[in-house]
């Protein structure tokens, strides 16, 4: 019996003492989601708790600065700021709207490459009705690994809101965006 | 007649498991000739590379640049207007209440039009020199048209676990190096690029319903047929313009920037 404990112990134990991989953390949040959305709670409780996990594991600073580019230079803190707050509830309105299109599914973890304080962690969402290759790029910031990238089928969240971002801000700068930022949340949140 | 079924199934695939199979060790020599016994070093030395390009939007400066040009923006900003009108009053209306009809029926009518366009995934892996993808095309072709009843169920995929790859001409020139081109957007089809526009007309000479209906339907019948065939689509997609529209800032901006990624990554695989 405590042969068995023992044994136990040193086959759970690096589990515990290692340190926190990209892929443990994505899977963390992965699982955290999946938890939730195959629960049977109302859509509406659905979207509350997903919001909460997800946002532990985004590196919102190193994904605004991403999707700012050089634009990021050139904003005041405050306007930073409130891009960063923005961005994030838009891209949360965006994906939490999306719900209702989940009907089962699971994630496989591919490749994991690792390289100093960066990280690609190759996924693929398997369903019956399709794979969807899912890359997440990861940074690590103190100690933790946050993601700051998705590639869905080789489309890039960043790069993609990064090139129309931009492209506002090139015509009417950090005030046009962040106004725009800020009708589209309204319209998004009447449904 | 079923003796002769079967032995072609067997033939084809046959064929084409040889092709898959002759394809790989033919790699995995070169690797292992290329890399004789500094392997692990140079194996470290592609895979830097690899992850340095997978991390390219790093260097920000340069990439604030546009994914895909677009000196035509006024012409394709009017002619997306007339495509989102066209959509929602007129193809959208009629693919909701089309959806009556049961989803595996119009599941097997999506197949039976994919599955005759074989012919233009074929010659495009072939063009690309992609053999073994030729080889799994044309297995899908021979398998759907006789176990899958003419085309209208994908048995390739369901059963034999090979799923379909799309391929095209706009594909290909990209393999041979050709760039997008400047962005366009083309009245009832959507975004595309010079390049990918002009390999839709070169896939429509290997495209045997193309093909087929040029020399016995009438101009008026073939736009029939077309817009049927974007109908049953558009019944099975899930709103997925909608949610562009409704979540974007500026749904023109975001959907050219998807569609040049989309392209790049499609050319990559």
């Amino acid at each position: 019996m405590r042969l068995l404990f023992i044994l136990l112990m040193l086959l759970g134990s690096p589990a515990f003492a290692a340190p926190s991989t990209p892929q443990d953390q994505v899977k963390q949040m992965v699982d955290g989601v999946f938890a939730v959305l195959n629960s049977d709670q109302s859509p509406e409780e659905k979207r509350i708790q997903i919001s909460g996990t997800v946002q532990n594991f985004l590196g919102v600073r190193s994904l605004s600065q991403r999707t700012l580019g050089v634009y990021w230079k050139k904003g005041t803190e405050a306007e930073l700021k409130q891009f960063m707050s923005l961005y994030v509830q838009i891209l949360e309105r965006t994906y939490l709207n999306r719900i209702e299109d989940y009907s089962g599914g699971k994630v496989e973890y591919v490749k994991q490459r690792i390289k100093a304080n960066k990280a690609i962690l190759d996924t693929k969402f398997v369903s019956s009705k399709f794979d969807i290759p899912v890359k997440y790029k990861l940074i690590e910031n103190d100690g933790v690994w946050q993601i700051y990238d998705v590639l869905i089928e080789g489309v890039s969240l960043v790069r993609s809101y990064r090139s129309s971002y931009n492209e506002i801000l090139r015509k009417e700068g950090f005030d046009g965006l962040l106004n725009k930022m800020e009708e589209k949340l309204v319209q998004m949140e009447k449904g | 007649m079923r003796q002769i079924i079967f032995f072609l199934i067997l033939l084809t695939s046959v064929v084409s498991v040889d092709l898959a199979f002759a394809q790989q060790p033919e790699q995995s020599i070169s690797v292992s000739e290329v890399h004789g016994t500094d392997f692990d070093q140079d194996f470290d030395q592609d895979f830097d590379q690899d992850f340095d390009q997978d991390f390219d939007d790093d260097f920000m400066e340069e990439d604030s640049a546009q994914l895909i040009s677009d000196p035509f923006e006024t012409l394709n900003r009017g002619v997306f207007w007339f495509n989102d009108k066209v959509y929602s009053y007129l193809f959208k209306p009629v693919a909701r209440a089309y959806r009556i009809v049961p989803r595996p029926a119009r599941t097997s009518i999506s197949n039976f039009f994919s599955n005759l366009s074989s012919p233009v995934r074929i010659v495009n892996s072939t063009l690309q020199f992609k053999f073994a993808d030729a080889g799994r095309e044309t297995t899908r072709f021979f398998v759907n048209s006789i176990v899958g009843l003419g085309g209208l169920v994908d048995a390739a995929d369901r059963w034999g676990k090979i799923p379909k790859k799309d391929e095209d001409f706009g594909q290909t020139l990209g393999v041979y190096h050709v760039g997008q081109g400047p962005y366009l957007v083309l009245p009832f089809l959507g975004p595309s690029s010079l390049r990918d526009a002009g390999g839709l007309v070169a896939d429509s000479f290997f495209d045997p319903l193309t093909v087929h209906l040029s020399r016995n339907w009438n101009f008026l019948e073939r736009m029939e047929l077309r817009a049927g065939r974007a109908i049953n689509f558009l019944s099975l997609d899930d709103d997925s313009y909608e949610k562009i529209k409704r979540d974007s800032l500026d749904p023109y901006l975001f959907m050219r920037a998807g569609y040049a990624q989309h392209r790049v990554a499609k050319v990559a695989k």
